[in-house]
């Protein structure tokens, strides 16, 4: 029955068949898809990152030596844990090479802070508002990042 | 079959523009908040140098990271830019497909 019909078809009426079957599944691709799970974590953790350094800021003192590394080796753990699974995630997706970088510089500058702390034991009012506020603009870069996945999301549904 | 060249590349040029255009002002509002986010941080960075929480390694070692987060925001710039050039060309396309569909014998 097929082998009858496609007999009975000339090659100019299944060319432009071809054609059009060639440009409709011809779509560009040059970004990861938008992920909301990852969305809902940079927020989850930059309110983390915040809440630390705004914690360290308003209730230690340099003084009476609250903000002693040890004081808060566990924090800087978790945060860490997290960056580095955010990262990870990142990096598995295909198309996303900008937001793992993105990441990835959130993640070292984070260790170096860290390193940082542990070495001069305290930290000055002054550099937790800097810390803060660098966190808070990674964070931003990040977000701005996924939320541009959404425009390719919404025109797919559009198509 | 019915297929005029000329009026499907203007369209498929409409297409591009309009996506072009209705995402440019984001583009422009983001590049702006991100200048200012600079612009914050590094009068931060400039204060902690004056008042001396930061001495001169330190003050450089800031510096440098700064100029990985501008190198970072302009990773989201990118993604922003593919995303718009993402979906203006998949809107030309759509245009090219719709009218070679339309101009079939079928």
């Amino acid at each position: 029955m097929i082998r009858q019909i496609t007999s009975q078809l000339k090659p100019w009426t299944y060319l432009p068949l071809i054609l059009l079957f060639i440009i409709s599944s011809c779509k560009v691709n040059l970004i990861a898809t938008y992920n909301a799970e990852v969305s809902a974590e940079i927020q989850t953790l930059a309110k983390t990152v915040d809440r630390f350094y705004l914690n360290m800021l308003d209730n230690t003192y340099e003084a009476n030596n609250g903000r002693a590394f040890k004081n808060f080796t566990n924090d800087y753990v978790n945060i860490e844990v997290d960056l580095n699974a955010l990262y990870l995630k990142n990096k598995i997706r295909p198309l996303n090479e900008n937001s793992t970088k993105i990441c990835k510089t959130t993640l070292d500058l984070f260790k170096k802070y860290k390193a940082e702390h542990k070495t001069k034991n305290t930290l000055s009012d002054g550099l937790i508002k800097l810390n803060r506020k660098t966190f808070s603009d990674l964070f931003y870069a990040m977000q701005v990042a996924e939320d541009a996945k959404k425009i390719i999301s919404n025109s797919s549904t559009n198509n | 079959m019915n297929f005029d060249i000329n009026n499907t590349i203007n369209d498929m040029l409409a297409a591009i523009k309009g996506t072009v255009s209705d995402h440019w002002e984001h583009v422009k509002e983001t590049a702006m908040q991100f200048l200012q986010n600079e612009k914050e941080r590094l009068e931060m960075i400039a204060q902690l140098r004056i008042s001396g929480d930061l001495n001169q390694e330190d003050f450089e070692s800031r510096l440098k990271d700064s100029q990985k987060i501008m190198e970072a925001e302009l990773e989201a710039l990118a993604v922003l830019s593919k995303a718009i050039i993402q979906k203006a060309a998949n809107a030309a396309i759509d245009v090219l497909s719709k009218a070679v569909k339309a101009a079939l014998p079928i």
